[in-house]
């Protein structure tokens, strides 16, 4: 009898461990290039991330500085208030077009003893067309000021503003109707004289989108308005509502096949394309309920539809992860069904009930297409709503649907705003992450 | 003749049945994990049930307090009685029969909460106490009852998660008697513990005896001599022998029971 007719059981039998065998080298090279393909596929992730940011950073930083002017104004008494008595009705029919002038005036001012081709009426054309209307609501004001001359700080023109950027070079207002060379050697004198500058531009942030023709006025603050009140809205119905359901579901339903056919089709609900729950949205709040057109409320609604499959999935997965030794333990000292769920289940469920929330809510944040059938995107927020209720009921648009809508306008000015409009929605996106991932951390306990 | 009135009521109860069942039958689906048993559990006594592993001790067990009523697929047939009311007739919440019939899992369950928090839950939730001096006071109480005290009343407030596996199992303990239960179920109270907590567990059934009746399960044949009273022997979901504690383990009726503790099967 040798060794062999043992078989395999003691065919390393005698062999020294310190030699590693065909076999186990065999195995550790299948694990080595397991290991390569994950680093690898880990590499080409980071190198899309990574560029992808850069991208975003590189093309949106601009919208967050804006170039500006500084010009003395006279607010000429003669053009603003005729009669001298500082009537503010009076003030008031004076029209943006009757600021025309002092701005005109103003320019040459600030143009003095710069030698240039261009016509007096001409210089103005630096500015913004929103600098009539920022004097004449400074004006209205303060009247007492009429006669003086004040200190504006005016926003210059998209075309100035991108040539401070780098965006516009001098050969592309060959074909432009509204600024010269001349214009831009100007603005580098001025820039010289500390006159013309660029700054951070908080009007941006916080400001309203505008008219096609100024993109320079044009801030996200408003549609972020609208953003938070429908968070507001799915945070409030969907939170409270998923995690009823799931705990429902999880906890108290029977187990039948009226259950799985609502299991299978919450499912199948997360899988829905959003813009299916926009039309439903459109059907159901507006055409049958009759709520406003291009409301947050109406976003909200719909959103909220589309987060809650994906609230009720995160939730159900949360609560099914907890011992079920803990709902023992709570039954077993005499507590009710109720009261070892509330109790002792759902603070463990808690972190995975806040991620999925918050995932959820960062998703509706970022949606675009349902908002696109309930009028919210193309709608152009240029007013601040006045109270809450307006907040919730007044046409508004939100974030992504700014965003979109910058992106389509063909001034290159807005497409810098829409990227800007990105970091924002990211900025916004990460917060809400890192609170998910301090929520966890409070909540997270060992069991 | 107050003295005497509380003897005479000791002496009666002293052969009270605390827990009748007939009949009992449970299946999990199609599978029958008991089969028609016929038990008594007197009140002040400690049974014990013993049986090879899988032959359905902690079934029957959480018959008594309807654990398994949140088991979907579990069934239970027949006829429990505790001091004579139907533990299963429709009028009877689970919740307040359960605040009556304490118990201790097989695997050490401590809420993820403070070794207080775990101990106060089931008087806190059933009222037992009217501030937070009398709470302090039924907290120390139960965890000196599971011989725990000595180790955890510096960190009263540390997580009951954080103790080793003897001391969370005596946790649980002190836990299921904080609520002053009447009947107390311990299902392998001992498997995780050291031969001084083991010691020191038996001591407290013991004691408890004085005041519960107390079903435990074991897999150790000493145990069940040392603390129980009666004993019940289970075999494939058959109760084979059930009687004295004394006559099983020295003049066992049924073969089978015979092979079992001498060690043959199991
Ligand atoms: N939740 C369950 N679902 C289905 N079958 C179960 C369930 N729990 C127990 N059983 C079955 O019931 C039978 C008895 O199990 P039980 O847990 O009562 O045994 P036990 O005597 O306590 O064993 P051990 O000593 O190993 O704890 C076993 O055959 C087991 O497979
Ligand atoms: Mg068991």
């Amino acid at each position: 009898m040798t060794d062999a007719t043992h078989g395999t059981p003691l065919r390393n039998k005698g062999k020294s461990i310190l030699e590693v065998d065909a076999r186990t080298k065999k195995r550790n090279a299948a694990e080595a290039r397991f290991k390569g393909y994950g680093i690898a596929a880990i590499g080409i992730s980071l190198f899309f991330l990574v560029s992808l940011l850069i991208a975003i950073i590189s093309n949106g930083i601009p919208a967050f500085t804006q170039t500006f002017v500084n010009v003395e104004v006279e607010l000429l008494e003669e053009k603003l208030d005729k009669n001298g008595n500082r009537d503010i009705a009076d003030i008031k029919k004076v029209s943006t077009f009757g600021y025309k002038p002092l701005i005109e005036n103003a320019m040459v001012k600030a143009a003095e003893g710069i030698e240039t081709e261009l016509s007096d009426k001409d210089l103005s054309k630096i500015l913004s067309a929103s600098a009539a209307a920022i004097l004449r609501d400074y004006v209205i004001a303060n009247p007492d000021q009429i006669g003086e001359t004040v200190e504006f700080r005016l926003l210059t023109s998209s075309r100035v503003d991108g040539y401070m950027k780098g965006r516009v070079v001098r050969e592309d207002l060959a074909r432009d109707k509204n600024l010269d060379a001349a214009h831009l050697d100007l603005i580098d004198v001025m820039v010289e004289r500390g006159a013309v500058e660029r700054v951070f531009n908080w009007d941006f942030i916080t400001g309203s989108d505008a008219s096609e023709s100024r993109p320079e006025q044009a801030g996200i603050g408003v549609s972020m308005l609208g953003s938070f009140f429908m968070m507001l809205v799915v945070l409030v119905l969907a939170l409270p509502i998923g995690v009823a359901a799931s705990i429902y579901l999880e906890e108290f339903a029977p187990q039948n096949r009226f259950t799985d056919l609502i299991e299978v089709n919450i499912s199948n609900l997360a899988a829905v394309p959003s813009i299916v729950f926009g039309i439903l949205g459109l059907a159901v709040f507006i055409q049958f309920a009759h709520l406003p057109q291009s409301a947050p409320i109406v976003g909200g609604l719909t959103l909220t539809l589309m987060t809650l499959p994906t609230i009720v999935i995160s939730t159900r997965a949360s609560l099914k992860a907890v011992p079920p030794s803990i709902r023992d333990a709570a039954l077993g000292v005499g507590a009710s069904k109720m009261q070892a769920i509330f109790h002792h289940v759902l603070p463990l469920a808690m972190p995975g009930i806040l991620t999925g929330t918050i995932i959820g809510l960062a998703q509706a944040l970022g949606e675009t297409a349902p908002l696109l059938l309930i009028g919210m995107v193309g709608y152009i927020a240029t007013n601040y709503p006045e109270g809450v209720t307006s907040g919730f009921l007044d046409p508004n648009s939100a974030m992504p649907a700014q965003i979109y809508e910058w992106a389509k306008r063909a001034d290159p000015a807005f497409y810098e705003r829409a990227w800007g409009g990105i970091i924002v929605l990211l900025v916004f996106l990460l917060t809400m992450n890192l609170i998910a991932i301090i929520l966890r951390r409070r909540f997270e306990r060992r069991w | 003749m107050e003295d005497m009135y509380q003897m005479d009521r000791t002496m009666s109860t002293e052969q009270d049945i605390k827990i009748r069942a007939n009949g009992v039958q449970v299946y999990y689906a199609d599978n029958q994990a008991i089969k028609d048993v016929d038990v008594e559990i007197q009140d002040k006594m400690v049974t014990a049930f013993i049986g090879p592993s899988g032959c359905g001790k902690s079934t029957f067990l959480r018959c008594i307090n309807r654990m398994n009523d949140t088991i979907d697929i579990c069934r239970v047939e027949g006829d429990i009685r505790i001091d004579g009311e139907d533990i299963y007739d429709p009028r009877v919440d689970p919740v307040q029969l359960r605040a009556k019939v304490g118990m201790v899992f097989q695997k050490p369950n401590p809420f993820p909460k403070s070794i207080y928090d775990n101990v106060a839950y089931g008087p806190k939730i059933h009222g037992l106490a009217r501030n937070k001096a009398e709470l302090d006071e039924i907290v120390e109480k139960a965890l000196r009852r599971g011989a725990i005290w000595d180790e955890v009343k510096d960190r009263l407030h540390a997580p009951g998660t954080g103790l080793s596996g003897g001391q969370q199992q005596r946790l649980c303990i002190a836990r299921a008697v904080a609520t002053e239960p009447e009947v107390l179920l311990m299902d392998e109270p001992c498997s995780a513990l050291d031969p001084i907590a083991t010691a020191q567990v038996e001591e407290l059934i013991d004691e408890l005896r004085q005041n519960y009746s107390v079903v435990i399960v074991t897999h150790s044949m000493q145990q069940a001599a040392r603390v129980s009273q009666r004993t019940a022997f289970f075999h494939l979901g058959n109760l084979v022998e059930f009687g004295d504690t004394d006559k099983i383990f020295t003049n066992p009726e049924d073969p089978r029971t015979e092979s079992y503790i001498s060690g043959r099967i199991g």
